[in-house]
């Protein structure tokens, strides 16, 4: 490994580090806020129902967060995500076994990731248009699979437990999205993998010289990032009890608002699972207080759109300083 | 009296248009222009419409607009062109669809809208928001009286940006006060229509208001992610009623087959919809005179009452088009989008 590639995630370690002092003021004072409007916001009940919507989103933004880091996005997840649940279900449906189903969905969002890997890193198309495309065919896709719905026939236990159920006091996708958090964090702050991912996020062509291959680590980066979709649209179907092609509509804008959010360059080179972390809470104790507080929930569309120009700003402000 | 005419006069249009097409000519091609085929409610709709076309001996050829005006307006030009026998259109929005009126006026070719009025229109084939709302709110409160204590603390996951999803909502909360007078709506949501948003905002409003026991939904998305988030929250159904909206797909039988909470389900037939909309075109091609706005009917479905309207094998479920055919369309709305 060369140095170059050691020293980026060094220097970008400190300058997060304030972004995310930053983030968690942000969250202590919402918190803070949203309790004195409504008692109920700080009650066990809603801090959990908090955290089981942060699991989807941040399962998914884990592998994002990789991914934007890496210099590329994928925008496909909220489509990925309905079509994932809707395979999970039927394949659960048809076999009677709920692994063979979980399977069969995390595959589907695996399968997408290699489709857009192949799209982005072999026919050299702009990750942001080619996973836009990739959106589109799998919402039309979606309806040439099932016309409505996939219901579950199965009745399995286990499928819906998967979504309502608790080890302890903890749901179990709190329990999976925390698995999938430490396994990226260690990913990208342990190993030599994710010195790599920095390294090609912030010069893939200084990457390359220094013997890294950027595009079969990004390839492997859409992959992992569907695989994680797949895994999310499991969950979904579980939760919703049937797999929904209606699914997910808006889903990428809010994974990557948090991811962004979170100090995650649009650029590459620069992102931590910790800020994701935080962006993920943020937006979501946000979307949460306005429903408690009873306001207006148009802000729930309003807020991260202005989140999204905030963040884009700062970190462009984090790069000027950075003497990018 | 201009309005019990105009009641009169529609009560008696629907039954009318089955009666008379018994005698009447048949048009030999009826062009449909959908303003989005792939919803579960217009492919119910096209499919009401079909059947009813081949009953006729009539051939229906289906566009689908997919939201998009401008094809929605290539579409009917395509049609006009071909030389369609009478058009339907279920509008994208108003703009569009009165030019379209406008040329097909100058062309002398009769055009039925479903589902949405716009200014210039001879006929509309639409149900009624509000008298559906209204109608499953008085068997919820029968409901609730019987099994919940006579209480009624609603969670209502709707749809603010659309007049007919706010219509359905302000129907069940009035329609539910007329058997309890004091029932109260604790939370009124924004589900979006979709699932997953309305399990999300259901979640924090239970969280909230532990009081909930009726949760309506606009559709059967919006009902389906209220009771999703219930259960997520670690509660049991003994205590909630369940009101899903539409009925179009297997969604609300399957919940009223495994979730003893979803006990009403106000039905809206997209089926009878499509398929009184056909009668219509060919009514209007025979130059009959129809109201305004042909009521489809629609009716509250409480326990296994979906068995008289439908049947399921597999994947497939069926109408039983002589149950539903028996259904009463109110002559009119008790209110429309145009008293809000």
């Amino acid at each position: 490994m060369s140095d170059t590639s050691v020293a980026a995630p060094a220097r970008a370690t400190g300058l997060a580090a304030n972004g995310q002092l930053i983030l968690l003021g942000l969250l202590v004072l919402l918190v803070i806020g949203f309790s004195l409007g409504s008692a109920q916001f700080f009650s066990a009940e809603n801090l959990v129902a908090i955290l089981r919507q942060c699991a989807l989103v941040l399962i998914v933004a884990a592998g994002m967060t990789l991914l934007l880091i890496s210099a590329e996005v994928d925008l496909s997840v909220g489509a990925s995500l309905a079509f994932s649940g809707c395979v999970a279900m039927d394949v659960t449906n048809k076999t009677g076994n709920f692994a063979l189903g979980a399977a069969a969905g995390i595959a589907f969002g695996g399968l997408v990731g290699v489709f857009n890997g192949v799209v982005v890193t072999r026919l050299r198309v702009n990750s942001l248009i080619a996973t836009i495309a990739t959106l589109m065919i799998l919402q039309g896709g979606v309806y040439l699979y099932t016309r409505e719905a996939v219901q579950n026939r199965h009745q399995l236990p286990s499928f819906t437990t998967l979504s309502t159920g608790y080890v302890g006091p903890v749901p179990i996708p709190v329990i999976l999205a925390t698995i999938v958090c430490i396994l990226a964090w260690i990913v990208l702050s342990r190993t030599v993998a994710g010195r790599s991912i920095y390294a090609v996020g912030a010069n893939a062509t200084a990457a390359r010289l220094a013997g890294l291959r950027p595009e079969r680590l990004r390839f492997t980066l859409f992959v992992l990032t569907g695989l994680l979709t797949g895994l999310a649209g499991l969950i979904l179907a579980s939760l919703m009890n049937a797999g929904q092609p209606t699914a997910g509509r808006g889903f990428e804008l809010t994974v990557v608002a948090a991811v962004i959010l979170g100090g995650t360059s649009l650029s590459g080179g620069r992102g931590t699972i910790l800020g994701t972390i935080l962006g993920v809470l943020v937006l979501k104790v946000i979307d949460n207080g306005i429903i408690i507080l009873r306001w207006n929930q148009d802000l729930q569309m309003v807020v991260p759109g202005v989140v999204i120009i905030l963040a884009t700003w700062l970190d462009q402000v984090r790069r000027r300083g950075d003497g990018h | 009296m201009k309005r019990l005419n105009h009641m009169l006069f529609g009560g008696v249009a629907a039954l009318a248009l089955t009666a008379g097409l018994a005698v009447a000519e048949t048009p030999e091609r009826i062009g449909y222009i959908v303003n989005y085929a792939t919803h579960e409610w217009y492919q119910n709709v096209i499919k009401g419409m079909q059947d009813r076309a081949d009953e006729l001996g009539i051939q229906l050829e289906v566009r689908d607009a997919n939201l998009d005006v401008a094809r929605q307006i290539a579409a009917a030009e395509d049609f006009m062109a071909q030389g369609v026998d009478v058009l339907i259109i279920t509008p994208v929005n108003e703009e569009g669809v009165v030019q379209l009126l406008r040329r097909a006026g100058e062309e002398g070719l009769p055009v039925v809208l479903e589902g949405n009025p716009v200014r210039g229109m001879t006929t509309m084939v639409a149900i009624c928001d509000y008298d559906t709302g209204y109608h499953a709110g008085v068997a919820a409160g029968a409901h609730a009286m019987e099994h919940l204590g006579g209480e009624a603390r609603v969670m209502n996951v709707g749809l603010p940006l659309l007049s007919a999803t706010v219509l359905r909502s302000m129907g069940f909360m009035d329609g539910l006060q007329t058997v309890i007078p004091d029932a109260v709506m604790v939370h009124d949501l924004d589900g979006g229509g979709n699932p997953d948003r309305s399990l999300e905002v259901s979640a924090a409003a239970l969280a909230q208001n532990a009081e909930i026991n009726i949760i309506y939904g606009i559709n059967d998305s919006s009902a389906q992610g209220g009771l999703q988030a219930w259960k997520a929250s670690g509660r049991d159904q003994d205590n909630l009623l369940v009101v899903g909206t539409g009925g179009e797909g297997l969604a609300f039988i399957n919940a009223m087959e495994t979730e003893p909470a979803w006990r009403i389900e106000a039905a809206m037939f997209p089926e009878k919809v499509g398929f009184t909309t056909l009668d219509a075109a060919v009514a209007l091609f025979n130059g009959e005179d129809l109201p305004e706005h042909i009521v489809s009917p629609t009716a509250p479905m409480v326990g296994d009452e979906w068995q008289q309207f439908y049947s399921v094998e597999g994947d497939v479920r069926t109408i039983n088009w002589d149950n539903v055919n028996q259904l009463e369309a109110p002559a009119a709305c008790m209110m429309t989008a145009a008293d809000l």
